[in-house]
């Protein structure tokens, strides 16, 4: 028989003896705690990295996506970013100790740690700073890119001493300017230095200009990439509390930094990162108790049970400002219509689709804002009250259906001209708790007379890809990426719907082109959604207050998104062998397990 | 004018009457091993499944919002899946993708492989050399990584599409035994005595070969059925087919990555249940192919 069927037999034959495995361990064993061995009187940590998984043949170099290095332990940045409902700009020390920034965050002064130094012994110093920021430059993106224009740009990066460094916002301010210098990947420049070459300041500035000869720097300073992300240095030089020991294809093992500047408040000897391929390897590390802390791990209720169940295991919850939402294309019929957007709105029932899907990592929205429901409240205050919930209402999904011309036919709603409705829900497949709401949401249509159906693409980037190209009606939607309010509402009000931030000129693009997908009109009612997202990104906190009051009325009425549920940031923890984890809702909840160290929060379980 | 009539002993009646002895005989061969006839059973069974299931059920399985993952019960044998929808009824409805698709692969796989196979095995010489290079090429063609390309920019919206891609990529083996057995074939007595009579290709291909070759082909439909089950069932499993919750593939799919059945009891049953049917089927076409076996091939006979 042919290899595909032949290959897929075996897999078949596989999954059937993993099954038969599977009920004789849960019919016998009782979750057991499997002793991780300690190294010191400190211990090893074991964790896992919630961000990559683990390729051991990747360089040690956090510029490389899949690179040997864990944000934390061995990779720095100058700060970590506080888990704050409202406030982009609100950061733990890093390799900064501190930071000040004039009021229009037009200069940032960083202020390096004093004790700072690398695994090898060297200090931190301001020209590591330096050359971690032009390194940044051939990667591109947020503060340190070479598009004239861009808002929130780098324009001039100044060494004041040994320990300071000034970097200045070039003229199209964003007021999340200092969130990204302070979120600055660290390097040694005696490692790293090499990278750029002779002349790279002069061609970085420019760069920054116009004509031809800009053009020449740009390309090739963004020429640099490819060097910088596969340089692989022949060990790990951290200025973090770890460094790498070794790496292999099933774990990482990171040893303490004794040279790091607060040595004093790390307490592991050790620290053990597992691989793993998918999530169920990390259900079954939780079930064993193996885990001293895991990262977000979308959890079905089962499993979060048994991992309740285990010795020493306990969840800390908070804010994660990320909701999943329905968003329609309105170039397509009959989805310009704003009344069919309220009466899908009122024929989904968000807690059963929630309970369905994300019963332990998600709330139902409250109702479509853009934003999520906890930042919803402080943004919002009183205002966030007179919103239209949308609640289930098929009473009033029949008057909106109606005023939309839309016809019921033998129980089935019909386009106005008789021809059949079918409403296509598109999702990645690999999310499966996308899948499961979507399925759910799709029933709840179908009781009501809509014929729905979902349809999946075979992953995520072939999914985004599609969804850009225009070729769905309704596609899940990642919304309210906070807490800056110009990242919510950019993802409703952005590129994906036609508005593009070009050398700092918002210009709009028709439906169809320039990624623009989603197709709203360019203004409602005389406001225009894009400009006014746009301006968040200016915008004192009063200001940025009223506009937000605006955009999410108008998201609220017009209903470019459906928003069906808001994460929760759902944190694993166990007792067994450290203690001292930030309580539920912490500001530093979201942040990883070594930077809980760092914070001097980590302590060994007294016997 | 004429009038023909009928004697008893004439050919047409000779015809019927072996026509009675072969199901006669394909009665004993069933009835000698229980089993056998537990096969046609359990094949019969998803059959009328396949036939008549979905027409058991109303378009949209009702769902039960406060029962998701139910545990077995009388009203749900296998329990719930993920929205309170009958496990029992997820199968039951999604059998006919699943058997049509198989159908369909095994029709193509089957009538491809012999139709070449039998070509170039009579002709042998240059209809041979370019058939079997071509055969050579589809069998170096790997599978798997093709099929999940292909997965990318072709939705396989029906069961005829999904079986006709799984066809056309598992017709090489079939064709290959069937132009080795052709090879052997071409040389026996009967042959030689069938183009010593001046008897069209068309006629030693059609009426002579081929049928000493029916059995070994039924029993690669029956197989054909199998891989196609095992195939579509395990790319819907591995997510890169578009979804349809009473899919086989997919209940497996959500059951281990969304229910975590792997984990933990409460989606077990979810898992179990397409699993066991595809056991069932599988089980149900070996114990058939057994009793085909012996009924194509007298020398197995025990008595």
């Amino acid at each position: 028989m042919v290899l595909a069927i032949g290959d897929l037999e075996h897999f078949m034959k596989r999954l059937a003896a993993i099954t038969a495995l599977a009920v004789i361990i849960t019919a016998t064993a009782c979750g057991t705690t499997e002793a991780t061995g300690t190294a010191g009187p400190g211990g090893i940590y074991t964790t896992i990295d919630g961000a990559k998984q683990i390729d051991a043949t990747a360089p040690i170099n956090p510029f490389n996506p899949q690179g040997s290095t864990f944000v934390g332990y061995d990779a720095m940045s100058l700060a970590w970013p506080k888990n704050d409902l409202m406030d982009p700009n609100q950061f733990y020390p890093g390799i900064a100790k501190s930071w000040t920034a004039t009021p229009d965050q037009g200069e940032v002064v960083v202020h390096l740690q004093p004790n700072a130094r690398w695994s090898d012994g060297k200090p931190v110093t301001s020209e590591d700073i330096r050359t971690s920021i032009g390194l940044a430059y051939t990667q591109g993106g947020s503060a340190y890119t070479v598009d004239a224009g861009a808002a929130g740009a780098a324009a001039d990066i100044q060494i004041l001493d040994g320990k300071t460094v000034k970097v200045v916002q070039g003229a199209n301010r964003s007021n999340v300017f200092l969130r990204n210098v302070l979120s600055t990947v660290v390097v040694p420049a005696h490692v790293y230095g090499s990278l750029l070459p002779a002349g790279f300041w002069t061609k970085l500035k420019a760069a920054r200009g116009t004509g031809p000869a800009a053009e020449q720097a740009k390309t090739e300073i963004t020429g640099l990439s490819q060097k910088v992300i596969t340089f692989a240095p022949p060990k790990d030089v951290s200025a973090g509390p770890f460094v790498l020991e070794r790496i292999n294809p099933g774990a990482a093992l990171l040893k303490k930094n004794e040279y790091f500047y607060d040595a004093a408040k790390i307490v592991p000897d050790k620290v053990k990162v597992l691989n793993y391929t998918g999530n169920e390897q990390i259900w079954n590390y939780l079930v064993s108790g193996k885990l001293d802390s895991a990262p977000f791990t979308a959890v079905p209720a089962a499993v979060m049970k048994r991992i309740k169940e285990t010795q020493g295991n306990g969840i800390r919850k908070g804010f994660s400002p990320v909701a999943a939402s329905l968003a329609f294309n309105q170039a397509r019929k009959p989805y310009d219509n704003v009344h069919v957007r309220r009466a899908l709105a009122y024929l989904i029932d968000r807690s059963q689709v929630t309970k369905i899907a994300s019963p332990e990592a998600g709330t139902p929205s409250v109702t479509t804002t853009g934003i999520h429901g906890s930042s919803a409240k402080a943004w919002l205050g009183d205002g966030l009250g007179t919103l239209e919930p949308y609640k289930l209402d098929p009473a009033k999904a029949d008057q909106e259906l109606k005023a939309a011309g839309m016809v019921k036919k033998g129980g089935t709603w019909a386009m106005p001209d008789g021809k059949p409705w079918k409403v296509e829900l598109h999702v990645p497949a690999s999310f499966s708790d996308w899948v499961a709401a979507a399925k759910s949401v799709t029933s709840q249509l179908n009781d009501h007379g809509i014929e729905a159906s979902v349809v999946t693409s075979a992953d995520y980037i072939l999914y985004l890809d599609e969804l850009a190209r225009g070729k769905y009606d309704i596609g899940f939607w990642l919304m309210a990426l906070g807490p800056s309010p110009y990242n919510i509402y950019q993802r409703v009000y952005g590129s994906a719907n036609g508005w593009q931030l070009l050398a700092g000129q918002l210009r709009h693009s028709p439906p169809g082109k320039n990624g623009n997908w989603m197709g709203g009109p360019e203004t409602i009612g005389g406001v225009n959604p894009g400009e006014l997202t746009s301006r968040l990104n200016l915008a004192s906190p009063a200001e940025q207050k009223r506009i937000v009051g605006t955009l999410a009325k108008l998201t609220n009425e017009q209903l470019p998104v459906i928003q069906i549920y808001d994460y929760v940031n759902t944190q694993f923890v166990n007792d067994t062998r450290y203690t001292g984890w930030p309580a539920a809702d912490s500001e530093a909840l979201r942040l990883p397990a070594g930077v809980w160290m760092q914070l001097g929060m980590i302590r060994k379980t007294s016997l | 004018m004429t009038v023909t009539t009928i004697l008893p002993g004439s050919p047409g009646n000779t015809g019927a009457t072996l026509r009675r002895n072969f199901w006669r005989g394909v009665g004993r061969v069933l009835r000698r091993k229980p089993s056998r006839i537990a096969g046609v059973g359990i094949v019969a069974l998803f059959g009328a499944m396949a036939l008549f299931g979905p027409m058991l059920y109303p378009a949209h399985l009702p769902r039960d919002n406060n029962a998701l993952y139910a545990a077995p019960s009388l009203a749900h044998p296998f329990g719930t899946d993920f929205e309170g929808t009958d496990v029992l009824a997820l199968v039951v409805t999604g059998s006919r993708y699943v058997i049509l698709t198989g159908l369909a692969t095994a029709v193509i796989t089957v009538a491809l492989g012999t139709a070449l196979g039998l070509l170039a095995g009579f002709h042998r010489g240059r209809w041979d050399t370019v058939l079997m290079r071509i055969t050579d090429m589809q069998l170096t063609i790997p599978g798997l990584p093709l099929l999940l390309v292909l997965s990318t920019i072709w939705k396989f919206q029906g069961p005829l599409e999904m079986g006709l891609v799984l066809g056309l990529l598992g017709w090489g083996g079939v064709a290959r035994a069937v132009r080795s057995q052709t090879l052997s074939l071409r040389e026996r007595g009967f042959i030689e005595a069938a183009r010593g009579l001046g008897l069209s290709t068309r006629h030693i291909v059609g009426r002579e070969l081929l049928p000493s070759m029916a059995p070994y082909i039924a029993m690669n439909v029956l197989i054909a059925v199998t891989g196609a089950i095992y195939a579509q069932v395990g790319l819907f499993f591995l997510g890169v087919l578009p979804f349809d919750s009473n899919n086989w593939g997919v209940m497996l799919n959500l059951a281990v990555f969304g229910g975590g059945a792997l984990t933990s009891t409460a989606a077990l049953p979810y898992l179990l249940a397409p699993l066991l049917a595809i056991l069932l089927l599988t089980l149900g076409i070996v114990l058939i192919v057994d009793a085909m076996d012996e009924i194509f091939n007298p020398r197995l006979r025990e008595e």
